[in-house]
């Protein structure tokens, strides 16, 4: 089995937030009014930080981008009390809005700050997806987890999916993950900051990239072991 | 002297004024949570910073409270005082009005409510690895046997009592543990994560539920004309300040380790930051110093007003301990990386007082009362008052005044 991981070069990174935008895209993640934004009620799957240190005029200022860090050992799974996240055996950090009753505790024992509420009823509930077969329900036999999500329901917690519904359909029609097929957000970045592939495969471009620099990870004392890694500047 | 218990004749025009008020209140909050069902948590000042709001705090006090009365109960039935029978059958009423109250505020919380079921299947839908599934078993069965407990205890059936009332006792300080396991658990929030959280949510629990009790007990004895001892609470008087100590000295114990360097920057934000009002003026004021000061001066402690006053104040700074722990330990921003977050990622997080939460919340207090007020008219919970008047005088009802110490 594969172990997706994401390697965000910061080096390269020019922080234009066309990650971000792409992620909103292409999940259809809605966007927030300006109040909902002053008082952070709006949903970010995908989020770009800046982070400086010193005064100026000796200042550094730092992008990060900052999606969901599908951890292997992820704090949001052992809190959910409804099995609604739960950790796939490729290493993806699912949220079945099915399961979710929306209690937020997965929102408070996030390290990284990678979960949103959905705190109002969406216009447009519908994902636009002709692509994928519809959805079956719990219920049946037939289930195929949980995308598309039929309707967007407000009062459950959302997050970054890796564009998961992309790499399965990819591994089913054969194709190169990494390559051909990426996260919405690896294939808009106009300075190919990022790469996304399999840890496990010492010949995947994001192995490679490790073995080429130094590394770090987000907030690591929390031993998390995120996988989404960054090659520092 | 043997002691009987009666209901309240409630038939009198005030306890139906009270009642319709209460009932009223009750409905407002009603009308709250279903606009908060129907628009979205949006209307609550919860956020994606501070995810948690009013009605979780609300939940974690009222599961206090219930506690606290349930475990004070046992002074009674496990550990044979008599002197306090005569509020005994009160405690544990007390406990199941107020842990169904609890079970409600959880609901209510939760983003989607007709998905509360889901936290009571256990093993099945439940991951038994959250603090929320084990609350669930926790809440659940505390529930059902505190209810078997009162049916015991109301239907004088000695033998059963004490075994009941020793599980009920250890099963209550469990689900307050159990409570504050839920939040010191949490690596992420440094303000939560401590292993004494649990104990001292638990101590909180006695004092708290301990001031209720001196409260409902004492006021409804007055309004409904029955005499109490003073004695009764010049000794529960003395267990509270013991208590009251026991948790500043939980509470200096946590904050201290906090403050210890490294990581220290969650605890000055809660000591020193824009909810340090929260802390200093409700939790360590209103919950430790006010009532300490009454309660250890000789001149105001033999004065059943001045230790009324101090009750209350603990009950109020006891909610505001719950605030001043979910508020603050969410609101200090996380640092996903060393240096100043810039924007909106690094700020603080802010929790403006919506109108739509604070009357769910305060219906829910008024929807306790109905039920508190209720119970005493169709259950024999309250001490006959067989010295000053007969059985039939306990027509002249009068309700508490102003809901003070119903809720």
């Amino acid at each position: 089995m594969a172990k997706w991981a994401m390697v965000i070069d910061l080096d390269k990174c020019v922080g234009c937030q066309a990650c971000s935008l792409a992620c909103k895209s292409e999940n259809n993640v809605p966007f927030g009014s300006p109040d909902e934004q002053r008082r952070r009620l709006d949903i970010f799957w995908h989020k770009v930080i800046a982070a400086s240190r010193g005064e100026y005029p000796n200042v550094n200022i730092e992008i990060i981008p900052m999606p969901c860090m599908h951890c292997e050992h992820p704090s949001c799974v052992p809190v959910c009390p409804a099995k609604a996240t739960y950790r796939r055996e490729d290493g993806i950090v699912m949220q079945n809005f099915r399961r979710c009753i929306g209690c937020k505790y997965c929102m408070v024992a996030c390290p990284y700050g990678a979960r949103s509420f959905n705190y109002r009823e969406q216009e447009e509930e519908e994902y636009q997806r002709p692509d994928l077969p519809p959805d079956l329900g719990l219920d049946t036999k037939a289930y195929i987890g949980p995308w598309p999500y039929p309707h967007r329901t407000h009062g459950v917690v959302e997050k970054c999916t890796f564009c998961f519904h992309h790499i399965d359909q990819g591994l089913k029609q054969g194709k190169r993950i990494g390559i051909d097929v990426v996260p919405a957000c690896v294939e808009a970045c106009p300075t190919v900051a990022r790469a996304f592939g399999d840890l496990d495969d010492p010949r995947s471009n994001v192995s490679q990239l490790l073995a080429s620099r130094n590394s770090l990870k987000l907030r690591e004392e929390f031993g998390t072991e995120p996988k989404v890694i960054y090659l520092p500047r | 002297m043997e002691l009987t218990y009666t209901a309240i004749e409630g038939g009198s025009k005030r306890y139906y004024y009270a009642l319709a008020a209460l009932a009223a209140v009750a409905l407002a909050g009603l009308v709250g949570f279903s606009i908060s069902y129907v628009e979205g948590h949006r209307v609550f000042g919860s956020s994606n910073v501070i995810p948690w709001g009013l009605p979780i705090v609300v939940a974690i006090y009222l599961i206090g409270l219930s506690a606290g009365s349930l475990i004070l109960s046992s002074l009674t039935y496990v550990f044979g005082q008599e002197r306090y029978k005569p509020i005994a059958r009160m405690a544990v009423f007390l406990a199941i009005v107020l842990i169904f109250g609890a079970m409600i505020a959880i609901a209510v919380d939760l983003g989607r409510p007709e998905k509360a079921w889901r936290l009571f299947m256990f093993f099945y839908l439940n991951n038994m690895t959250s603090m929320f599934a084990l609350n669930g078993i926790l809440y659940g069965g505390y529930f059902v046997i505190s209810l078997v407990y009162l049916g015991s205890i109301l239907a004088n059936k000695a033998k059963l009592i004490k075994p009941i009332g020793i599980l009920a006792v250890c099963w209550a300080a469990l689900v307050h543990m159990g409570t504050g396991a839920i939040f010191g658990f949490i690596a992420t929030r440094e303000i939560f994560y401590s292993p004494i959280k649990p104990l001292e949510f638990l101590s909180a629990a006695m004092v708290s539920g301990l001031a209720l009790l001196i409260l409902a007990v004492f006021f409804t004895l007055k309004v409904t004309g029955r005499s109490i001892s003073n004695e009764i609470i010049f000794s529960l008087r003395r267990l509270l300040t013991i208590l009251i100590i026991f948790l500043v000295i939980l509470v200096l114990v946590d904050k201290l380790t906090h403050l210890y360097s490294p990581n220290r920057d969650a605890t000055v934000f809660l000591l020193t930051g824009r909810y340090s009002p929260l802390f200093w003026v409700g939790q360590v004021g209103l919950g430790y110093i006010v009532p300490l000061i009454i309660l250890l001066n000789p001149k105001t402690n033999k004065n059943i007003r001045w230790i009324m006053i101090a009750a209350a104040s603990v009950v109020i700074g006891i909610f505001f301990e719950r605030l001043a722990l979910v508020i603050p330990g969410l609101a200090y921003p996380l640092q996903y990386y060393p240096g100043d977050i810039q924007g909106v990622w690094g700020q603080t997080g802010s929790f403006p007082i919506m109108p739509a939460e604070v009357i769910l919340s305060v219906g829910m207090f008024a929807f306790l009362g109905v039920l508190y007020f209720l119970g005493l008219k169709f259950m024999d919970l309250l001490p006959s008052s067989t010295e000053s008047k007969p059985a039939h005088g306990s027509a002249e009802v009068e309700p508490a005044p102003g809901g003070q110490g119903v809720d």
